[in-house]
């Protein structure tokens, strides 16, 4: 456990000296156009590179369609938040499908 | 606008994701009570990291058997995508005092900065009063729910909290999905997701998120037509 605190202490400060560093870098230097994109860019990129593994592995292994739970939440929720646009209503909904996916098929 | 109407703008636009916090961090709660993590540290994951996907993740390795250098890369290479969030943000707070900066950085987390960057108009700058309003309800969402999850943690049954789990899936999807995307975010996002999931099928799960976001939007950069709506 004395691990587990300086586990907590050094990620956090690794986290805030992220996102203050880039904030007050980013506030000082002038950004060209090109560099503004690729930033826009950036968010969704990275939306998706943390939502694939999950979606689609388990413990770094394919798991196949029909046993995977979290994919087949996953589907419907995704047509939820983009018909929706509605950010509590999507996570709701996609909690409870998942419990009902878990219950009654896996 | 005046002060009060910029924080007034900012309760509306935080709302949401004040709402979704508290869920996600009472998830959060209650999986760090089950798996046996005392509620002090419990509290400090969420004061001090702030940072949903992070805190998840460390449930999960701290239930392997991993070195504590080995979750620690992890969890700042995965956390390394705030660096993004902070650059595209610097250019509207240039007008602010260091001290703001410095503060107000500490609350730019995943839904902050995907509610904020949303409002931002190409010469505008961020107002300060806003932005501080936005970041004081996430975090003080996220702390409140932290708290009542692990109060509950001991109630709830383990196959409920795993249920819970599925919350941060959830948030990412309905912050990819939920917004107006042209077909370059679209391509960003599925070569994020291809080269992250290869990365985690060779173990470097952490460095993975990171290439993808960064290579993900540099492909994307080949797709445009430009974008007008927002940079």
């Amino acid at each position: 456990m004395e691990n587990l605190f300086w586990i907590i202490a050094v990620t956090g400060v690794g986290t805030y000296l992220f996102r203050a560093g880039s904030l007050v870098l980013g506030s000082r230097v002038k950004w060209n156009e090109r560099t503004k994109e690729w930033l826009s860019y950036v968010s969704p990129a990275v939306l998706g590179a943390m939502l694939g593994p999950v979606l689609l592995l388990s413990d770094n292994r394919w798991v196949s369609v029909t046993d995977n739970a979290v994919l087949l939440a996953a589907l419907p929720t995704m047509l939820i938040a983009w018909k929706t646009r509605r950010f509590l209503l999507t996570v709701t909904a996609g909690i409870l499908l998942y419990a009902l996916i878990r219950y009654l098929i896996l | 606008m005046n002060p009060l109407d910029k924080i007034r703008q900012g309760l509306r636009d935080v709302f949401p994701v004040v709402l979704a916090y508290f869920p996600l961090a009472v998830a959060f709660g209650v999986l760090a009570s089950a798996s046996g993590m005392p509620a002090h540290y419990n509290f400090l994951t969420s004061a001090w990291i702030y940072s949903g996907g992070a805190q998840f993740m460390l449930l999960s390795l701290l239930g392997d058997a991993i070195s504590p250098f080995t979750i620690i890369s992890t969890l700042l290479l995965v956390n390394m995508r705030h660096i993004m969030y902070g650059t595209s943000i610097g250019p509207y707070v240039r007008g602010w005092s260091e001290p703001y900066k410095w503060l107000g950085a500490f609350g730019l987390t995943d839904e902050v900065f995907a509610v904020v960057s949303s409002r931002l108009d190409k010469n505008e700058r961020l107002s300060v009063p806003y932005f501080i309003t936005v970041m004081l309800a996430a975090y003080g969402s996220w702390l409140a729910g932290t708290l009542a999850g692990y109060g509950l943690g001991t109630l709830i049954p383990s196959g409920m909290a795993e249920i819970l789990g599925f919350a941060l899936p959830a948030l990412f999807i309905a912050l990819l999905f939920g917004s107006e995307r042209s077909r370059a975010d679209w391509t960003a996002a599925l070569c994020g997701a291809l080269l992250a999931t290869v990365a985690a099928l060779l173990n470097a799960g952490g460095i993975g998120i990171v290439l993808g976001g960064l290579l993900g939007a540099a492909v994307a950069m080949k797709v445009k037509p430009k974008r007008q709506e927002h940079s």
